[in-house]
């Protein structure tokens, strides 16, 4: 599949959902996308339906009640499809690993591909991210 | 057997789901929307997607580690949520904090309130498809994120609080700069007060769009921007003022209407506020020199109550001890909690096309755009993508006419 | 202090003061008067309710109102102690405040209280959960 990832790292399209976060690296994700940042200069789109992504954002650490909802958006989404990883929280479940409520194995719920992070990441450490995918995509 | 008029309910109601992800809102909420035509009659709401069980691990941490737990709550007001848990701690013993802490605690409480006020204005340009007042609304949020990476350190969860003061000093070095950012910060704000009084697009979408009267203000037991807007009084820093709010001068804002386009201008014109009380406590901290941080060494048993006034209302923190390190139980009460439940009665009655920005009206700490996805496909069901549509649409219809 | 002298008057017999302080009055609440001591806090004197909390301690099971009296900045917690752990029951104050309707959900369903006259006794968070967690604020879970 090579020449299909050169293709899509010319232009990623990107679906975001959150996993119980605390909303931080959402906003952050948004920032990516105002004038500051901007993002779309590198081809990255902020898309509103998953069916139309080539990489899937989650943030979080996902509790009982999301899990399965997180793991059907998942199922819906065209493949191949990136999962990246944003924060802290689904690498490690930070401060929340004692909770009854969540998800102690972030993996099982869906494959991740890619982890950046950071509490939250800073947005130059998330364009670095994607840029480290684009790379990998390239070849 | 169903009856003629029994049919014509089931025709003529349908039902609009919105969410589980929705962006709107901090708790992922699942929202059904009942629609008869283009007019909502009914509202339910389903919620726990983000429930994390904060309280139930804070029983384990001692406090001075619950105020990391605490910030992690919400990104947006990670500040409130600390500061009026270190409030309920000092309140158990009556804690004195510094005067130098007082206005640095201030200071980085009221930075927020212009950052999250002007994420909120953005998100909701962004809503009602106006993406310009997105873009310039989150451009000049950009310094005052700078303003908390040189305070702090972050960009977001500063981490600068203890009980009894603060952790971190601000350097007397960085004093001028931050005044200089201020100032390009209040340029800007003034022309997005204008904005909100000139823009006929804004005003012909905003106005009289999910009135929430007074009445119904005081019943629901809303807080903050929504209660101020339907013309309730009620500001934490004026009614029972910790840190340096009985020091420092500033208006609180109220307006009569309670529709979205006073909630607007309520966050506007208290960003003006709060970039006049910054601006004071900046004076201040060039003046006064001091310890930052009192030493606590226990916390007696005892039940305290700690508040503060987030961005979005009252944040509301509760703690009991026994004389350990840790609490035997601690409550928290974001503002959310009783401003969400106002929908009921702002959203009722209006079209369709008007209760997404209704809904996002109360600042109900969303996060982020399009997370929506189909929770069911069945007939004459819409999904949320089209809801954004037909909001985005009414917008670029009215923009023809002007 | 003076402020909230004048309610612990008129209330006489019916409220047991516990912990006065600057601005924070708790006191105790028989189940039957709590009705009227909230009509009377929320109707006559014009607070808002801010929340209420519900605790798990030696005594039994515990519900804490906290009410905000925002023209003084007085906090006025009536408290009510259910004996009973197993089934804690007490009335339910959502008909005279109608903001308590999400918070007497959420102690029902974390703490399992049964509140009488609830207008809509369905869960709150773990609504539609797929591993509802059972009582987890409970001790002893």
């Amino acid at each position: 599949m090579g020449w299909y990832n050169k293709r899509l790292a010319k232009s990623l399209w990107v679906f975001h959902i959150s996993g119980s976060p605390c909303n931080n690296c959402d906003i952050e994700i948004l920032d990516l996308i105002t004038p500051k940042y901007d993002v779309e200069r590198l081809g990255i789109k902020l898309v509103g339906s998953i069916r139309h992504a080539d990489v899937l954002l989650v943030t979080g650490v996902f509790n009982e009640k999301v899990a399965p909802k997180i793991k059907k958006i998942y199922e819906q989404a065209p493949k191949p499809i990136f999962v990246v990883a944003i924060g802290s929280c689904p690498s490690s479940g930070t401060v929340f690993k004692n909770s009854y409520n969540i998800v102690e194995n972030r993996e099982s719920v869906i494959p991740i591909d890619m982890y950046i992070p950071g509490c939250p990441p800073k947005p130059e450490a998330m364009i670095e991210g994607v840029a480290k995918l684009m790379e990998k995509l390239n070849g | 057997m169903k009856t003629k008029s029994n049919l014509k309910n089931i025709v003529n109601k349908n039902q609009i789901p919105l969410g589980p992800f929705h962006p709107l809102l901090e708790e992922a909420e699942y929202f059904n929307i009942t629609v008869d035509g283009e007019t909502v009659v009914d509202i339910d709401m389903d919620t726990g997607w983000m429930h994390r069980g904060h309280e139930f691990i804070s029983e384990q941490k001692t406090f001075t580690q619950s105020i990391y737990l605490v910030e992690r709550i919400c990104g947006i007001c990670s500040t409130s949520h600390p500061l009026a848990c270190v409030h309920a701690v000092e309140d158990v013993d009556n804690i004195e904090i510094p005067l130098r802490g007082r206005y640095i605690r201030t200071l980085v409480g009221e930075l927020e309130r212009i950052h999250s006020h002007l994420l909120w204005v953005g998100l909701a340009g962004h809503f009602i498809g106006y993406d310009t007042v997105w873009m310039w609304a989150w451009k000049y949020r950009e310094p005052v994120l700078q303003m908390f990476e040189i305070i702090s350190g972050n960009r977001n969860h500063y981490g600068m609080l203890r009980v009894g003061g603060v952790g971190k000093d601000v350097d007397p070095a960085s004093v001028p700069e931050l005044n200089k950012i201020l100032d390009t910060l209040d340029k800007k704000m003034d022309m997005i007060a204008k904005i909100a009084n000139d823009d006929p697009v804004l005003r012909s979408r905003l106005v009289n769009v999910g009135i929430l009267s007074k009445k119904d203000a005081i019943d629901f037991c809303a807080v903050g921007p929504t209660s101020r807007a339907s013309g309730v009084r009620g500001d934490i820093r004026k009614d029972e003022p910790t840190d340096a709010y009985d020091l420092v001068d500033f208006n609180e804002i109220i307006t009569k209407n309670g529709d979205v386009y006073d909630k607007f201008v309520v966050r506007v014109l208290e960003t003006l506020e709060s970039i006049k009380i910054c601006r004071q406590c900046l004076n201040k901290l060039k003046i006064i020199d001091g310890p930052i941080l009192n030493n606590v060494k226990e916390i007696s048993a005892g039940e305290g109550i700690g508040r503060y006034e987030a961005p979005r209302g009252e944040v509301f923190h509760y703690v009991r001890t026994d004389g350990t390190n840790r609490p035997i139980r601690h409550k928290v009460r974001a503002p959310s909690y009783n401003n969400i439940p106002t929908f009921q009665a702002s959203c009722k009655g209006i079209p369709i096309a008007d209760a997404l920005i209704t809904l996002a009206g109360v600042d109900p700490c969303y996060c982020c755009t399009e997370r929506a996805i189909r929770v069911t496909d069945k007939n004459n069901k819409k999904n949320n993508i089209d809801l954004l549509k037909l909001s985005r649409d009414k917008t670029s219809n009215i923009r023809g006419n002007f | 202090m003076a402020d909230y002298q004048e309610f612990i008057n008129e209330m006489g017999s019916k409220i047991k003061v516990e912990i006065k302080k600057k601005r924070r009055l708790y006191f105790q609440v028989k189940n039957d008067d709590i009705l009227e001591i909230i009509d009377h806090l929320f109707n006559k004197m014009g607070c808002r309710l801010s929340t209420a909390t519900a605790t798990e301690t030696y005594n039994g099971v515990e519900a804490l109102y906290h009410f905000s009296d925002d023209k003084t900045g007085n906090y006025y917690c009536p408290r009510v102690v259910m004996k009973d752990k197993e089934n804690p029951e007490m009335n339910s104050i959502t008909p005279i405040v109608k903001g308590a309707e999400w918070i007497e959900r959420e102690m029902a369903e974390w703490w399992g209280i049964k509140f009488i006259g609830h207008p809509r006794p369905i869960p709150l968070l773990s609504r539609n959960h797929p591993k509802a967690p059972n009582k987890p604020m409970r001790c002893g879970r």
